[in-house]
């Protein structure tokens, strides 16, 4: 066995593996080194600039994010040039950006304003001329292109080509036209997009946004509380985090959005599928049942209180039991519904009412 | 699952999503998981482009296949004849793991006499898959180590569905593919908590953790615990229960299930259920099932309501309560709490981590997970039996759960109703994936309206341009059971002779159609075969648009069939 490698970032000395990255071993270690174009999941594109890092021995300062470690490299990832570096990085990205930190209150925080405000770049450089073009007609209902906030890093297009690989979106155009377009700049409804959001996912700068919430004019950021919870469809079991407006449906709460965890956290590893991320409009669908029901001696359903549909339920099954025997009542379970729930309704049938007969619909 | 059990002792994925992406070598059968289990399809991307063989076995094109190796593009329902012309090769070119079998598993000679006669050219004939590529695809299997067999529906929804389970866990016994990381045998679970409920005993054979109901030692535990008698005779499954409704059981109690959506001949069904007395159905949404309810009571969705779903790789994982139930609806586990004290029973529970702490309690393979433990580490995998140990990534780690994986030989059986001259067809069902089960969640979202709007078929240009039919006409489709009418997608991806489905949808409700004959263990339908036809209607409504479908002739992009040239179709082609 060889002796573990290490490196020393900023006079610490750090072991790190083959093929790991200058920026994954300051990450593994705790250290900031400012990023926009990284996403873990993606192959290296050292495409921002953002985390350049000084490396002993290196005329030119290298990106973080596509140099590999070697043992003894002596980094340095705070200092005066890379201090004024960031600040003329991020004042040339500010004076491609909507001025004056534009809907920085709604939608996911743009890392961009984040990162200008953290080194203080100057906010008054000559203005870019952004003739990026964005897809204003693309009716589709979730994924939503703001290309004034577009800096092409091309995290989205390498999510969907090296994540999702359905390759629906790619960079296009020169210079400050680069921008992101479908083919034949089609509505994502009629290319090969799956709609797994994945790109505003990635996006760092809310470029691709959640179309919806955005549109409805939903509470600031901050203002929303974020739940982990676990999704309920399919048997993946992804990790996602509910996006609740607390004072909205009167106050009860609100689900606004959907957003999967870091990377790298969870089983789902950051991602998160169409019915996922944006199948969440039936928890506030104006069909749900809110009241229950008891069939009445007109043969419709009529609402009731809870102690009236739950004495009827109680005394129909019963009923049934002793007209019938225990083994004339079936008792389906769902698996969609808890553990605990399922626990609960095979407690009921076998030491409540004496019969084997459950079961759900899954149990193949 | 039963299958499962049976064969290893234990009824679950074998393995973990995340080893999927270092897997080198991918076995993919009976599952469209790009569509169904979409993430699970993004570790499988990766894996792929990291450089391992990915594999499909499908009657369907399906997403993967674009990026597979190879695609065994076989007749629907003839599984067994590929699998055991797989494990024909591998014994018969010894490429089997003998230390593994010798020390591992009983029962191999018997499965080597059985496969003798299915030879990858006979195993052409029934399945219509080359015979060097079912040579190729057994080599390759048995011969890299990090080899995973991943399967779903497509696989057990047939009446011979136990036997395809142990067909495909005889191949994982003989190359001894099991307990270490990125291989074994791995069901991808279709419902969110599908592993949850078989784990929290709501079937008619287990109790929870998988412990027989007669078992004495098993039973005599739950009597002391709960303090009633039990009954020792396993009950009826769902199948079973379905077939018999109306005429034995006279009263249901339905939780989070529309039974007629999603069982199989619902024609039957629904006048058997015009025969019972007394049906309580708790639930969501008003659905179709509700027609036969005398109470219904209204329940909290996942959103707003605390719990446990258990995933497909067996991590028990928190829901969580984040907004409060609309107008007077309640969690279902205090719905039933309220039900089960009115009916007797004297349950006081004061949260969801009591019930689970409860069911822990007598269920070994869970007794380490605890919802204050989950809440400190995130998600745990059982087997996990104290709350010292980890949990469990894979499993057979050391020796196979019930001591030695047991061989279980199998033969062929054909599907119970095949074509004929009055139905040439034969009609698959399964899932899409903008839509979700029965849809009541999804049917209420309009990304999913933007790209399948309306019921649909998939059939086979060839098929379709005997019978007059254009894409995006409106069809009738008949079986022996019923018809319904639906729109028609000409498509390639499904063999001739061959149509597909999806069951999500309640004005065209695909299982009319099908076939409610069941696995003669699990009583799982045969969802995946059954004879049809499809006419073309006279008249026809303004057209729809499935906007960007990948199995349509042209594929995505919004061209009309009429703009586009066909692909010519050749003597050469080879019938697919």
């Amino acid at each position: 066995m060889t002796q573990p490698q290490t490196l020393t970032l900023n006079g610490r000395e750090l072991a790190f593996a083959p093929g790991e990255t200058v920026l994954e071993v300051a990450q593994r270690a705790g250290s900031f080194i400012p990023t926009l174009c990284h996403d873990p999941r993606l192959a290296p594109a050292g495409a921002c600039r953002t985390c350049l890092v000084e490396i002993e021995g290196w005329r030119r300062m290298a990106p973080a994010c596509a140099t590999p470690a070697t043992a003894g490299m002596a980094i340095t990832s705070e200092s005066g040039r890379i201090d004024r570096h960031r600040k003329s990085l991020m004042a040339l990205y500010l004076a491609d950006h909507p001025e004056g930190f534009v809907g920085s209150e709604l939608g996911a925080p743009d890392q961009v304003y984040q990162l200008a405000e953290r080194y203080a770049a100057p906010t008054d450089w000559p203005r870019m001329d952004n003739i990026r073009a964005g897809r204003p007609l693309d009716e589709n209902p979730y994924i939503l292109f703001d290309a004034t906030k577009c800096i092409a890093c091309a995290r989205c297009t390498r999510y969907c080509d090296e994540v999702e690989a359905v390759t629906a979106i790619t960079l296009a155009g020169r210079g400050s036209q680069t921008t992101i377009a479908t083919v034949d700049n089609l509505s994502l409804l009629d290319t090969t997009c799956e709609m797994c959001g994945g790109c505003i996912d990635t996006c760092p700068t809310g470029a691709m946004a959640e179309k919806i919430p955005l549109l409805t004019a939903a509470r600031p950021e901050r203002e929303l509380t974020k739940v982990r919870t676990t999704c309920n469809y399919c048997g993946v079991g992804c990790q996602m985090d509910l996006n609740i407006d607390p004072e909205g449906n009167g106050g009860r709460g609100k689900v606004v959005k959907i957003t999967s965890p870091a990377p790298g956290t969870t089983t789902n590893d950051g991602n998160l599928c169409v019915k996922g991320r944006f199948a969440y409009d039936f928890i506030d669908h104006e069909d749900r049942l809110t009241t229950p029901l008891v069939r009445g001696a007109d043969g419709q359903l009529q609402p009731a209180s809870w102690s009236e549909a739950l004495q009827r339920a109680a005394e129909g099954l019963l009923g049934v039991a002793e007209r019938h025997g225990k083994d004339a009542l079936g008792f389906i379970s769902s698996s969609r519904c808890t553990v605990e729930e399922n626990y609960l309704v095979q407690k009921m049938a076998r030491a409540v009412f004496g019969t084997n007969h459950v079961h759900q619909c899954a149990a193949t | 699952m039963a299958g499962l059990v049976t064969t290893f002792g234990a009824g679950a994925m074998t393995n973990s999503i995340g080893e999927i992406r270092d897997a080198d070598f991918l076995f993919v059968i009976g599952s469209n998981t790009t569509e169904a289990h979409p993430i699970i399809a993004m570790e499988m991307k990766r894996a792929v482009k990291r450089g391992a063989t990915l594999v499909v076995a499908d009657p369907r094109s399906i997403w993967l296949t674009s990026m597979a190796e190879r695609h065994l593009k076989l007749r629907p329902g003839t599984d067994i004849w590929l699998l055991n012309a797989m494990a024909n090769v591998i014994v018969t070119e010894e490429l089997y793991d003998e230390d593994f079998v010798a020390h591992n598993t009983e029962g191999f000679e018997a499965v080597a006499e059985t496969v003798r006669a299915y030879t990858p050219e006979a195993a052409e004939q029934v399945t219509g898959v080359p015979a060097e590529e079912i040579r190729a695809t057994a080599r390759q299997y048995a011969t890299t180590r990090k080899a995973g067999i991943y399967y779903t529906l497509g696989i057990t929804e047939h009446s011979h569905g136990t036997d395809n389970v142990y067909a495909l866990a005889n191949l994982v016994l003989m190359t001894g593919h099991l307990g270490h990381a990125s291989c074994g045998m791995n069901p991808l679970r279709g419902q969110n908590n599908v592993q949850g409920a078989n784990d929290a005993g709501a079937t008619p054979v287990f109790l929870p953790g998988y412990q027989r109901v007669d078992d004495p030692a098993v039973l005599a535990k739950y009597q002391a615990s709960w303090g009633v008698e039990l009954d020792p005779t396993p009950g009826l499954n769902l199948n079973e229960m379905m077939k018999v409704a109306g005429t034995q059981l006279k009263g249901f109690f339905v939780m989070g299930e529309d039974i007629l959506l999603s069982e199989p001949n619902v024609a039957h069904l629904e006048e058997g259920l015009n025969g019972i007395e007394f049906l309580v159905l708790q639930d969501i949404f008003l659905n179709e099932t509700a027609r036969f309810a005398d109470v219904i009571l209204p329940a909290a969705c996942f959103a707003e309501k605390d719990g446990v779903f258990t995933n497909s790789e067996r991590r028990v994982q928190r829901v969580r309560k984040g907004v409060e139930p609309p107008g007077e609806a309640r969690a279902d586990w205090e719905i039933l709490q309220d039900l089960a004290r009115l009916c007797g029973a004297d349950w006081d529970y004061g949260d969801p981590a009591e019930i689970y702490a409860e069911m822990v309690k007598d269920a070994p393979k869970f007794a380490g997970i605890s919802h204050a433990r989950i809440e400190r580490e995130g998600g745990i995998q059982w087997p996990c039996a104290s709350p010292d140990e980890p949990g469990t990534t894979f499993l057979h780690e050391g020796g196979i759960l019930r001591g030695k994986g047991l061989f279980t030989p199998v033969d062929y059986r054909p599907s119970m109703e095949l074509e004929d001259s009055e139905y040439p067809l034969l009609l698959s069902t399964g899932r899409t994936l903008y839509h979700y089960n029965s849809a009541t969640q999804t049917r209420r979202e309009q990304g999913a309206g933007f790209k399948q709007p309306e019921a649909y078929v998939e059939l086979h240009p060839k098929d379709a341009g005997r019978r007059g039919i254009a894409d995006g006409d409106l069809v009738e489709l008949l079986t022996r059971r019923g018809n319904l009418r639906c729109r028609a997608l000409i498509s390639r991806q499904v063999r001739r002779g061959c149509i597909w489905m999806p069951f999500h949808f309640a004005e065209a409700r695909a299982n009319l159609l099908t076939n409610d004959v069941g696995d003669a263990v699990t009583g799982t339908a045969e969802y995946k075969v059954c004879a049809a036809e499809v006419k073309r209607l006279s008249e026809q409504p303004a057209p729809v648009a499935f906007r960007g479908s990948y199995y349509a002739v042209e594929g995505p992009g919004p061209g009309k069939v009429d703009e586009l040239p066909m692909a010519p179709v050749s003597a050469a082609d080879p019938g697919d």
